[in-house]
């Protein structure tokens, strides 16, 4: 069946479908929300609420009055400039031609392959390497917004003495004077300690494990507060060795999540989220179960021949992957799962011993459940056994290690190992015997048992369990020495310290989720002389090479050695290495290092005593408190980065903060009204809510509450990475205290977490628990900053005072696709007017244009101002045909999980300014692509539905800000952008009061930072850099469509499918996102538009949305507890 | 009340008042004719320069290329000034002891880049493209003027946006053969280098003359037309230039 999206499907009832909502207060439809969102800027946003600021600016016009009457001022359009060429131009570069090289950035030690572009030897923007297995072309958030740590103008610009500036060579002296004596041996008797990351570069690993050969008693500790020993405990216990675990999600028709949110986190979430995205993407002509799991083909792939299975892109309905998930805090893997229970995290070893019990699997003891998690378990293995060696269960890396060898059991049991499941041979590298933990080194420390301590980039004086007092004991060792990027919580405690070199300013090596090693090249030269730990190990014992290209490269020439951990490394003889290593480096991986497949059978292994606890965290007085790395800060590494403060957090939509998460039972039982907060000042942006104190083992922190529909009862969440002191500029606050009064964004949840509960604890009042309380501090109350809800789409109609549900995210489960395929069409609002017109126009005849993309109904006579030719096939009628463009963009909704990456990789690429929570609290954050959030259903019920849009610039055809702007700084290309042109706005915000959007963004202040130097070598040159006063929108980054079409234009050639990518697409792990040229015979983007389930937001408005949305298809369970029948 | 003005002021303030306009009109009127004056605009300004280097001789008399110094006008936005190296590949060899080469030669020794003051200032909002413009049969000397007969380099045209407009809306008045891009003496209807009128060659066309369908493109080798109106068309349709409503967008020039 060909759906042709131009005929009206037949009205459907949708008075019965529940409203979505954004926010709670949306929800209850408070009093203020409805005030608030009639207005088009928030109360205040346009206003000089600040008293400082007015002075200011007052100031400033006396300034500019000057500076127009005035001597000094410069008349023409452009001041004067210097042009300073090369003395001898490089062969590869051409000034104004960016170029890219493959590199791999790092994050707990794991690399995620990327091409970082570089104009004239500025690194600018970063984007995935398709050819690496843990990226395929997407990127997370923390990738892309690592080039901004690069330019992080609070780094460590030197090396200090006891905080007295020194230099590397007096540095690298001192330390080898304490550990070799005159000859240049090493003195034996050193108690060395070396304090890491998790290490999986294979240079550093062969240097630090020589170092430990050279000083019997030397130790290596590793430290990562943001991940877990979960896998290798249960790995260890499962197959008596540890093993790393990877997943194939393209194969997996069912999975289980258990509390692992393996698409918005840990190394492979972005490969993990394109695998799994592949199969939540609905396609006429996707992939069939044939193509997916081999086999004949069957009936549906017979009518497909144009396209090698290979190259098809989505699943046909029927192979649309199902996923459940049990969690306690909202991921974006729970967001966007089929079934989701929200249960205590305390619960889900339990959980998982009900359903290998009911699998099959021998051994494990039950334990108690709620009734809820126990109707799940019956349907939940019937549909994994349905699936035997075509599911996944995935156990999160929270989770103790016991679940993670039970979960070894279940994958083994359904046949999954091998299939979907696969063990390898570890890839963090740990010498036996001589890997100790944070705790002994601390505890060794503590005796003065320690007498030289080299610490690796770790800030554990700040990340440590509150229970390990690992800074307090620095002094204790005689000789301290800290290589790091930041003069940190740690450094200013050690007696050295080395700044160290951003991993794009150095050589180096590091391996994928899945083993695969890329080698690391620098593209700028660092900027303060850092030092890399390579090169600081090889300055230190005196190597006979220090340069760290010289050093990975060496380690690479010697093929054996590295054959030793890589069996499947190519050999090649020495003059084949040149080829070898200009191949690894221009293409970032080397081929044959995936860590080799281990078929180590499961041992003789038995779940022991439960390690999940026996009583069910109950609204009683039990609580349950979780830590978590923070979505956007990570362990706290990222606190300096502005791009990430002001991220909107992918599921709680906060920003600039951390708050203390739970459900609306939650907050009730702790006497909290759930719809408490107020928003004051700017709409939405300021949220007032309460402060709670947390009393935990002793320990007492105050911090603000954040009440989540979705998050399990019982329990609450804190995120590890706030509170930080000395992370720098954007971390600091003065005049602007967190909770606690502290002059420091967020607080520490550090300081509650104890080392032998380092994911989670239930305590209560009772005697013999965790003292666990929880109490309101009364009469104290704190503003968060919250960007969910502004911008809001929602609109009053002012005539008959009744608010439109527009329903912006269209969404049904398969049945109903199978039904009616095209339902997400016809809104809601006009759902009678359909039902009109289908009754007294008769519907046009069957259209066979294979290249018909437009969302309406051609029975809707469009009422333009612009001239109607050919159905705006073009505008420009006078070009050829191959110079004809429609830009277009299409965004799937269902293969989008909300992870954010796209907003950060946008941020980078326009150079969008960062505005600051006090200005994001009053609605004037600058994000172009805002990821909306909405709810559907009643909080706290089983089926809430969380549901993401992505909501940028829908570059109109009849757009309505074009035609209120007084002065055309806002119009329309022939290819059908929505050109905004800064240097012509006069700031008037006509065109974002008439944006039914509301997508554009205005700077109320000169957010853009002129004054920081480092901060301009990051930017990208082909955008202008917006100042004070000016309107900006997404532009379809039109700087990268310019730029291809001259080449093309140069050439004399059509641009190519695929060609362009913008920031965003190129950026989404799941590739949700497509763009392209609609007059393109089967281009992507006119493929994805054509598919029934396109719709255009805000369509009826007769915008002719030129970017639209592919509505969302669930997959649920029939037989599951709590699924609706039909929508 | 007495009255504070008196009565014979009124056909003073009546004027004042009649003049307002006037005044109003006048001063943008001025405004106007300020940002359109050649000190505004900087036209056939010629910006000191650290080494006096002449393209009148280097160009004009020499003959050298453009592109041998500018060598990245067809590949980049941005077209080079050449590096320190590419002088001393000739003034290695000759005029080595000369005293204007001084800063040149010091640049070399020293590997610190020659100070160039920026003739062609474009405000940073305006994207031009050097690459697209010589593919598409816009030659040098259409912007920069005649450099085989300027010493220190002057800015040729205004650089006002309506300078660059009014090529875009009619570029067919600018075109030339692409073989003809670099020369400082083209005409439309000047005769080639035997004196005859000028043919198409194959370096006028993209790919060599060759089409898609690989055979040859039919105009090779016949006489060019001599008068810009007609030779411009003809370069317009060959070249693929865009129509005046697409160039003229703004986000063309504007990002």
């Amino acid at each position: 069946m060909k759906p042709d999206s131009t005929v009206t499907p037949p009205p459907q009832k949708t008075d019965a479908a529940p409203k979505q909502w954004q926010g709670l207060d949306e929800y209850v439809g408070s009093a203020e929300f409805l005030e608030a969102v009639q207005n088009e800027f928030p109360e205040g946003a346009a206003e000089f609420t600040d008293e400082v600021s007015r002075r200011r600016f007052v100031g400033l016009m006396g300034a500019s009055v000057a500076l127009a009457t005035g001597a000094g001022c410069y008349l023409r359009p452009a001041p004067p400039r210097k042009i300073l060429p090369y003395t001898t131009q490089p062969d590869e570069i051409t000034p104004g031609v960016a170029l890219y090289f493959a590199s791999a950035a790092p994050l707990s030690g794991y690399g995620a392959g990327v091409l970082v572009r570089s104009n004239e030897g500025r690194p600018t923007k970063i984007e995935g390497n398709p050819s690496h297995p843990s990226s395929l072309g997407g990127t997370d958030a923390f990738t892309q917004a690592s080039i901004l740590d690069m330019y992080d103008p609070d780094r460590s610009r030197g090396v200090t003495h006891r905080g007295l500036a020194s230099s590397p060579e007096e540095a690298v002296a001192a330390a080898r004077k304490l550990l070799y004596d005159e000859k240049g041996e090493p003195r034996k008797n050193v108690r060395l300690r070396l304090l890491t990351e998790t290490v999986t570069s294979p240079t550093l690993a062969a240097q630090l494990t020589k170092l430990l050969g050279d000083f019997p008693d030397a130790k290596w500790a590793q430290h990562d507060p943001a991940t877990s020993e979960s896998v290798r405990e249960g790995t260890t216990k499962a197959f008596g060795k540890p093993l790393s675990v990877t997943y194939d999600f393209s194969k997996a028709d069912v999975v289980l999540s258990l509390d692992a949110d393996f698409i918005g986190s840990g190394p492979g979430s972005a490969r993990y989220s394109r695998d799994f995205g592949d199969r939540r993407k609905i396609r006429k002509h996707g992939k069939t179960a044939a193509d997916i799991h081999g086999g004949k083909k069957d009936a549906h792939a017979g009518h497909d021949h144009d396209h090698d299975h290979d190259h098809k892109e989505g699943v046909q309905p029927d192979m649309l992957n199902r996923l459940y998930v049990v969690e306690a805090m909202p991921s974006c893997t729970g967001s966007v799962a089929d079934h989701r229970l929200a249960l205590p995290t305390s619960l889900v070893e339990s959980f998982a011993r009900a359903l290998a019990v009911e699998l099959g699997v021998a051994g494990p003891g039950s334990a108690p459940l709620s009734d809820e998690a126990k109707a799940w378990i019956k349907p939940l293995a019937d549909d994994l056994k349905a699936k035997a060696g075509k599911s996944i269960v995935v156990a999160g890396p929270q989770q103790p290690g016991s679940l993670h060898a039970l979960v070894a059991a279940i994958n083994a049991k359904l046949g999954n190992a091998g299939k979907t499941v696969f063990y390898s041979a570890a890839i963090e590298v740990r010498p036996a015997g001589k890997v100790i933990d944070l705790k002994t080194l601390t505890k060794e420390m503590g005796d003065r048992l320690v007498d030289a301590l080299f610490i690796f980039n770790v800030n554990a004086a700040y990340s440590a369990p509150v229970d390990v007092p690992f800074g307090e004991n620095i002094k204790n060792v005689g000789f301290t020495f800290h290589l790091g990027t930041h003069q940190d919580e740690t450094a200013v405690k050690c007696q050295w310290h080395v700044n160290e070199s951003h991993y794009l300013e150095t050589w180096g090596d590091i391996r994928g989720h899945d083993g695969t090693v890329t080698l690391q090249q620098p593209i700028i030269a660092p900027l303060y002389n850092g030092k890399s730990a390579i090169e600081l190990i090889a300055g230190i014992t005196a190597a006979a090479v220090r340069d760290g290209y010289e050093l990975v490269r060496n380690y690479w020439k010697n093929g054996d050695e590295a054959r030793k951990t890589f069996p499947e490394l190519a050999k090649i003889d020495a003059n084949g290495f040149e080829v070898f290593w200009q191949q690894a480096v221009r293409e970032g991986v080397i081929a044959g290092t995936a860590s080799p497949a281990d078929s180590t059978a499961l041992g003789n292994w038995s779940a022991d005593s439960p390690s999940a606890p026996t009583t069910v965290p109950a609204l009683g007085g039990d609580f349950e408190i979780n830590f978590r790395p923070d979505t956007t800060l990570y362990d706290g590494r990222f606190a300096n980065n502005g791009w990430l403060q002001e991220l909107p957090k992918p599921v709680t939509k906060l920003t600039w903060d951390n708050a203390i998460f739970m459900s609306d039972a939650t907050a009730k039982k702790l006497g909290l009204d759930p719809t408490y907060f107020r928003w004051t000042g700017g709409e939405h942006g300021r949220a007032q809510v309460d402060v709670l104190e947390i009393t935990y083992r002793g320990r007492k922190i105050k911090a603000p509450v954040w009440v989540l529909p979705n998050h399990a009862d019982g329990s609450i969440t804190v995120h590890l990475g706030y509170g930080r002191e000395r992370a720098g500029r954007v971390s600091s606050t003065p005049g602007e205290p967190n909770a606690e009064g502290k002059a420091v964004r967020g607080f520490d949840a550090y300081s509650l977490r104890t080392s032998d509960a380092l994911w989670f604890a239930i305590g209560g009042k009772e005697a013999g628990k965790n003292d666990l309380s929880i109490t309101k501090v009364p009469k104290k109350v704190y503003y968060l900053a919250c960007t969910q809800g502004q911008t809001s789409m929602t609109q009053k109609d002012l005539f008959i005072n009744h608010e439109w549900d527009r329903k912006p995210v269209r969404h049904g489960d398969l049945a109903l696709y199978s039904k009616d395929p095209s339902f997400a069409k016809i809104p809601p609002m006009a759902a009678r007017e359909t039902a009109e017109i289908n009754e007294n126009v008769p519907a046009p005849s069957h259209s066979h244009d294979e290249h018909e993309h437009e969302p309406h109904d051609t029975r809707l006579k469009s009422l333009t101002m612009y001239y109607d030719n050919d159905k705006f096939k073009r505008f420009t009628p006078g070009l050829a045909e191959d110079q004809q463009r429609r830009w277009a963009m299409a965004i799937d909704l269902n293969a989008c999980t909300g992870c954010s990456a796209c907003v950060v990789a946008c941020q980078s690429e326009n150079n969008i300014p960062v505005v600051g929570k006090d200005q994001v609290t009053k609605g004037r954050a600058m994000h172009w692509i805002s990821i909306d959030r909405y709810y559907e259903g009643a909080p706290g019920s089983a089926n809430l539905k969380t549901l993401f849009q992505p909501r940028m610039c829908v570059q109109c055809e009849n757009a309505p800000c074009e035609i209120v702007c007084p002065v055309g700084a806002t119009v329309h290309s022939a290819d059908g952008l929505n050109d905004m042109t800064y240097n012509r706005c006069v700031g008037t915000r006509y065109c974002s009061n008439n944006c039914p959007y509301k997508v554009r963004r205005f700077n109320f202040l000169t957010f853009a930072d002129f004054d920081t130097n480092t901060l301009k070598l990051g930017r990208n040159p082909d955008v202008s850099v917006r100042s004070r006063g000016v309107m900006e929108k997404c532009t379809f980054c039109v700087q990268r469509i310019r730029g291809a079409e001259i080449v093309a234009e140069r050439e004399a050639r059509k641009i190519k499918d695929g060609e362009i990518l913008t920031a965003c697409q190129s950026a989404c792990p799941s590739g949700a996102i497509v763009f392209g040229d609609l007059n393109e015979d089967h281009s992507a983007v006119a493929r994805w538009k054509n598919e029934p389930t396109n719709y255009g937001l805000l369509a009826e408005l007769n915008t002719r949305p030129r970017l639209t949305h592919l509505a969302i298809v669930r997959n649920p369970n029939p037989a599951m507890p709590n699924t609706p029948k039909g929508v | 009340m007495p009255q504070i003005f008196p009565k014979a002021l009124n056909p003073i303030a009546r004027t004042i008042i009649l003049c307002l306009p006037i005044v109003a009109a006048s001063t943008g009127v001025g405004l106007a004719a300020f940002y359109r004056s050649s000190y505004a605009t900087g036209i056939h300004e010629t910006p000191p320069q650290p080494v006096a280097f002449s393209h009148a001789h280097h160009v004009g008399q020499l003959g050298i290329d453009c592109r041998y110094c500018h060598t990245s006008v067809e590949s980049s936005g941005f077209a080079n000034v050449p590096a320190t190296k590419t002088c001393m590949n000739c003034h290695q060899q000759i005029w080595q002891g000369a005293d204007l080469l001084e800063p040149v030669r010091n640049s070399y020794k020293t590997n610190t880049p020659i100070e160039w003051n920026r003739v062609y200032n474009l405000p940073h909002y305006a994207y031009f493209n050097h690459s697209i413009h010589v593919a598409k049969g816009v030659g040098c000397a259409s912007c920069h003027g005649r450099l085989d007969q300027q010493n220190l380099t002057t800015q040729h045209p205004t650089l006002l946006m309506e300078w660059c407009i009014n090529c875009h809306r009619e570029p067919e008045k600018h075109l030339r053969p692409k073989s003809e891009i670099t020369s400082m003496l083209y005409t439309p209807s000047a005769p080639n280098a035997e004196g005859k009128p000028a043919v198409w060659k194959r370096s006028d066309f993209a790919n060599f003359g060759k089409l898609p369908d690989g055979k040859d493109e039919p105009l090779l080798g016949t006489e060019r037309p001599t008068n810009q109106k007609e030779l411009g068309l003809v370069l317009k349709d060959k070249y693929k230039v865009r129509d005046a409503v697409t160039m003229t967008n703004c986000s063309m020039c504007h990002r």
